[in-house]
C-alpha cells in the first residue's frame, strides 16, 4: 500500500527526519491560511499516488497567500495522470543549496534490505544511475541488526561527502532505515533530501510503500488500503480476498494461483483471444473465495457488455471439489447473467469427477483440457 | 538421495493441528512421507493420525531424528516457527504459509543463512515421485522419472507436472520455490545440486515475470550447467507492473520482464515454451537429446 507524500512525511517527522513546515489542505481558504501561517513563499503540491507530478503540473509555487488560494482552487479537483486531486500539501519553499537522494528497499538478488544513496537527487535519479553509476552507492543491511551509523558513514563516504555533512546524512540514513523497518515498508525513499543554504537537511519529498502482508501489525492503515484503491472492481476483489486486474479484451478470466492465471492469459493470447481481466483467487481455494471471484466476474459481465464469455480454470490440489463447485453454484444463483461460463477443472481424477457431478445441470460448461476450453471461450467471444 | 529429501527423510510438521496442517498431514502420510512428529505449542502429549505432538521443535528433536520440517502455522507466527526450527538445528524447511510479512521473510532469510536451506514462504512444497512429499503438490499429478521441475508458482507447478505425467514423462523431483519476493532457495541454488543429481537427466524451469532469478539461472546454465534445460515464463501477456520507486528501478534496471527472461534463456541455449501446453513436447525432445 502506497502512502501519500504527507503521510510519509508524518512518519519521517516521528522518526526524527526533518520535513518542511507545512499543512495538508482541502480548500483554497485552507491553503491561504496555511500560507499566512508559514509567512513566506510556499510550494503547493498535489497529493496523488503516482510519480511525475511536477512535470504534469501538480506542483506550483505561490509568492503570496492570495496566490496560494487561487492556485489551490485551480488544482483541487483537477485530474492528474489519471488521479483526481483531492488534497494539497502547502509547504515553505526551501532555499536549496544541494539535493541528494537516499532510499531503502529490498534487493531481489540476495533478499536483503539495501540502502542506495546518491549525491545527485531529483527526478532524474535513474538517469544518473545509468549515466554516472559512480555517483550512486549501495550496500546491504542485515535485517537482524538494522543499520549502524558506521555502515551509513562507510556508504555515504563513497559518494564523496565529508565532515559534518557526512555525519548528519549518515544519521538520517539510519533513521530512514528505522522508518523502513518499523513501518514494514517495501520501500522508504527521500528524493530529494534537500541541503539548505543554512546547512539544514530536510526531506523534500517522501515515497513510502507499506507491505500489505504486514497490515495486521498496522491497524491504522488496514481500512485505508481498501478505500485507497480507485478501481471499483479491484477494490471489490481485495474485499473478497482475490486479486483483480482489468484488461482490454472480452474474455473474463479467473484461475487459482498467480502463475496459473498468467499462463492461462498467455494461452488465450496465443490462440488469438483477448482477456478482459486477470483474476487470481490464490492457489488454495475456499468456497468463499471461489464464490467471491466468480461473483465479481458475473457482476462485471452484467455491467460491461464488452464481456462475451467467462472462463474459469481451477487446479484442485488440496481445494476440495465440493468447495469449488458450491462456490460457483452460489455465485451463479446470486447474480443472474446470460454470459456463458466455461470452467476448466483440473486435478486428481476423483476431484474432477466429483466437481463434474456437482455442476451437472448448472449453466457451467465443463472442460478438462486447457486448449479445448480456451478455444471454446474464444469461439464464443467472436 | 534425491535433492534435499527422499523416502528416508524424517519429517516434522509445525502447525500440525491447524486446519490446513492436519488436512495435508493426512495427504502426505497417504503418499508415504515419513512424518515422525508434529509441533503445536500447548498440545504436547496428544497425537494426530498416531503421530506424537510436541510443544516445541527442541522437544521433538530430543525424541526423534528430524531431517526436515514443513511449516503450516499462520502467517503472523511463521517467523517464530522458522527461527525455532533453525535454532533446533533443522537442516531443511518447507514454509507453506502465504501472506507472510516481507520483513519477517527478510529476517528468516538472514537467520537461516549459515545453517538451514528452505523453500518458501508461499510454496506448494517439494515432491520426489514415488518417495516422499513435503507440502501440497498432488501425488496424483506426478510419476517417477528423469525430469526435475523447478517452479516459482504453486498451482502452476502441479499443473505442469500433470501435463508431463499425462504424456508419460516422469519427474525426478518437483520443487516449488515460493511466489513471494523474498524466498529461501533460488533457481540457481537448485540447479547447483541438480548438476550432481544422478536421477535427473533434464530440467524444466517454470519462471514468471518479476525478480531476477531466471536471468541469474540462465547465466549459470550458460557457463556451468551441462544437463539440458527448457523453460517457460508465465506472464508474457501480462501488463507491465508498476516500478517500486526509484530504488526499485535502479536495482532492477531492464531485468524482471518476460522479454528479459526469455532472451536470457535463449542466449543460454535454453528452449522456451510459449504456453504451458507446449512444455511436454519440448521436454520429451530434451530427453531424447539427453539420451543420445
Amino acid at each position: 500500500m502506497r502512502l501519500y507524500e504527507y503521510e510519509g512525511k508524518e512518519i519521517f517527522k516521528k522518526c526524527g527526519i526533518a520535513v518542511p513546515q507545512g499543512a495538508l489542505v482541502r480548500t483554497g481558504e485552507e491553503a491561504q491560511q496555511a500560507a499566512i501561517k508559514i509567512d513566506r513563499e510556499v510550494v503547493i503540491k498535489s497529493q496523488i499516488l503516482t510519480g511525475g507530478r511536477g512535470k504534469a503540473g501538480g506542483i506550483k509555487i505561490a509568492k503570496t497567500a492570495d496566490d496560494a488560494k487561487k492556485i489551490a482552487q485551480e488544482m483541487l479537483g483537477m485530474e492528474l495522470k489519471g488521479c483526481k486531486v483531492n488534497s494539497l500539501l502547502v509547504e515553505e519553499k526551501l532555499d536549496i543549496a544541494n539535493e541528494m537522494y537516499m532510499g531503502i528497499t529490498v534487493d531481489d538478488k540476495n533478499g536483503e534490505p539495501t540502502a542506495i544513496v546518491s549525491a545527485e537527487g531529483g527526478v532524474e535519479i535513474e538517469e544518473v544511475a545509468k549515466r554516472n553509476p559512480e555517483k550512486i552507492a549501495s550496500s546491504s543491511i542485515n535485517p537482524l541488526y538494522g543499520m549502524r551509523v558506521y555502515e551509513a558513514v562507510n556508504l555515504i563516504r563513497q559518494i564523496g561527502l565529508t565532515g559534518k555533512t557526512l555525519i548528519s546524512t549518515s544519521k538520517i540514513l539510519c533513521r530512514l532505515y528505522d522508518v523502513f523497518a518499523s513501518y514494514d515498508a517495501r520501500i522508504a525513499e527521500i528524493n530529494p533530501l534537500v541541503i539548505t543554504n543554512e546547512g539544514e537537511m530536510v526531506a523534500g519529498d517522501s515515497r513510502c510503500e507499506i507491505d500489505d502482508h504486514s497490515l495486521f501489525r498496522h491497524p491504522e492503515w488496514q481500512d485505508l488500503r481498501i478505500q485507497r484503491i480507485d478501481n471499483l472492481w479491484e477494490r471489490e476483489g481485495v474485499k473478497g480476498g482475490v486479486n483483480y486486474v482489468g484488461l482490454e479484451g472480452n474474455i473474463a478470466v479467473m484461475a487459482n494461483g498467480a502463475g496459473l492465471t498468467m499462463s492461462l492469459l498467455d494461452t488465450i493470447e496465443d490462440e488469438g483471444g483477448r482477456p478482459a481481466c486477470f483474476l487470481d483467487t490464490g492457489g488454495g481455494l475456499s468456497k468463499e473465495r471461489m464464490k467471491n471471484g466468480v461473483g465479481l466476474l458475473l457482476r462485471k459481465a452484467k455491467s460491461d457488455p464488452r464481456i462475451k464469455v467467462i472462463l474459469l480454470m481451477v487446479r484442485m490440489m488440496v481445494s476440495p471439489p465440493d468447495a469449488v463447485a458450491e462456490g460457483i453454484i452460489e455465485a451463479t444463483k446470486e447474480v443472474k447473467v446470460k454470459t456463458p461460463i466455461i470452467a476448466i477443472m483440473r486435478g486428481r481424477e476423483l476431484y474432477q469427477k466429483r466437481a463434474q457431478e456437482l455442476l451437472k445441470g448448472s449453466e457451467v460448461n465443463l472442460y478438462s483440457d486447457i486448449g479445448e476450453g480456451t478455444r471454446e471461450a474464444i469461439r464464443i467471444a467472436r | 538421495m534425491a535433492i534435499f529429501v527422499d523416502k528416508d527423510t524424517n519429517v516434522l510438521v509445525q502447525g500440525i493441528t491447524g486446519r490446513l496442517g492436519a488436512l495435508q498431514t493426512k495427504l502426505m502420510l497417504d503418499y508415504g512421507t515419513k512424518i515422525v512428529a508434529g509441533v503445536t505449542p500447548g498440545k504436547g502429549g496428544q497425537t494426530l493420525f498416531d503421530i506424537p505432538i510436541y510443544d516445541s521443535v527442541q522437544e521433538a528433536i530430543n525424541e526423534h531424528r528430524i531431517d526436515a520440517s514443513v511449516i503450516y502455522v499462520p502467517a503472523s507466527f511463521v517467523q517464530d516457527a522458522a527461527f525455532e526450527a533453525i535454532d533446533a538445528g533443522v537442516a531443511f524447511m518447507v514454509i507453506i504459509t502465504d501472506w507472510v510479512p516481507l520483513h519477517d521473510e527478510l529476517k528468516i532469510k538472514a537467520y537461516a543463512r549459515r545453517s538451514t536451506s528452505y523453500i518458501g514462504p508461499n510454496t506448494p512444497g517439494i515432491i520426489v515421485p514415488g518417495q516422499t512429499s513435503l507440502g501440497m503438490i498432488s501425488g496424483s499429478a506426478v510419476i517417477p522419472g528423469e525430469i526435475a521441475v523447478i517452479s516459482r508458482s504453486g498451482s502452476l507447478s502441479d499443473e505442469i507436472a500433470a501435463h508431463l505425467s499425462e504424456q508419460g514423462i516422469g519427474q525426478s523431483v518437483v520443487i516449488g520455490l515460493g511466489g513471494d519476493p523474498v524466498v529461501g532457495l533460488r533457481i540457481l541454488d537448485v540447479l547447483r545440486l541438480l548438476k550432481e543429481d544422478e536421477p535427473t537427466k533434464g530440467v524444466v524451469i517454470v519462471g514468471e515475470i518479476g525478480g531476477t532469478m531466471e536471468e541469474e539461472a540462465a547465466e549459470y546454465i550458460q557457463e556451468q550447467f551441462d544437463k539440458p534445460v527448457i523453460a517457460f515464463i508465465a506472464g508474457r501477456s501480462a501488463p507491465p507492473g508498476k516500478a517500486m520507486g526509484h530504488a526499485g528501478a535502479i536495482i532492477m534496471g531492464e531485468r524482471g520482464t518476460s522479454k528479459s527472461k526469455i532472451s536470457a534463456f535463449k542466449a543460454a541455449g535454453v528452449p522456451v515454451a510459449r504456453t504451458l501446453q507446449e512444455i511436454p513436447a519440448l521436454a520429451s525432445k530434451m530427453l531424447e537429446t539427453a539420451r543420445s
